[in-house]
């Protein structure tokens, strides 16, 4: 079976990809989170506008780094800016 | 004993959070409350929002608000409550406050905690969508195919 990660999309990144969830292939070694975004938007053209805006999280704490990997059984978070209140 | 932050479909209540801001000592009680408005929008009136959260991160990032609240403004007791899910025009969404001994540190943590709290939360609100209005009947004879 293919290893993948789970790609978690909330508000506008939702709605640009029609889903809340995604389970996205990564390499069992990993993928950087710059690649995994920039593979994202390739493949959801709506959504490519938005990442430039959004904040990502790994396993529930925010990415310090785009160099970060991403590996199979993560689960990564696509914060577009928040609007609470 | 109520928890001091709070992720929550059902309503809010002032009282209680005043209740939870109580203590000896405690002079300066400051409570903000943020309620839906019925702003107007290209589809008419807001009748509600939907608030959405990621709801591990969101719990982290209002306990490490509550926690600076303590350190940096000697904040005794402190509310962070939001609501999630729709919540109808008039009702409240949000409630943060604190308590301190007298009300200038008071007053400057619940603006901190409401102010950080939009910026650093992973929580969204939306319009709901409308369904779409189903077509009027048309009369007999007044046209079309």
């Amino acid at each position: 079976m293919e290893p993948r990660a789970t790609v978690l999309l909330f508000a506008t990144a939702r709605r640009a990809t029609g889903a809340g969830e995604l389970r996205w292939p990564v390499d069992a070694a990993g993928v950087p989170v710059r690649s995994l975004v920039e593979s994202l938007g390739k493949r959801y053209p709506k959504l490519a506008p938005i990442l430039p805006t959004c904040r990502f999280a790994l396993n529930g704490r925010y990415v310090a780094s785009r160099a970060t990997r991403v590996r199979p059984g993560d689960e990564f978070a696509i914060h577009p800016p928040y609007g609470g209140g | 004993m109520t928890a001091s932050v709070r992720l929550t479909r059902r309503r809010l209540s002032a009282a209680a959070a005043m209740r939870h801001l109580e203590g000896p000592g405690l002079g300066g009680l400051v409570l903000f409350a943020g309620r839906v408005r019925p702003d107007r929008t290209g589809n008419g009136r807001v009748r509600a929002l939907d608030y959405e959260v990621h709801r591990a991160v969101a719990l982290t990032a209002l306990a490490d608000l509550e926690r600076t609240a303590r350190r940096r403004f000697g904040a005794k007791r402190v509310v962070v409550w939001h609501r999630v899910g729709r919540v109808p025009v008039g009702e409240v969404s949000v409630l943060v406050g604190a308590a301190t001994g007298h009300r200038a540190p008071a007053f400057a943590a619940a603006r901190y905690l409401i102010e950080r709290l939009k910026e650093e939360v992973p929580i969204w609100k939306a319009v709901p969508e409308r369904p779409a209005r189903r077509p009027r009947p048309r009369p007999p004879g007044s046209g079309g195919r």
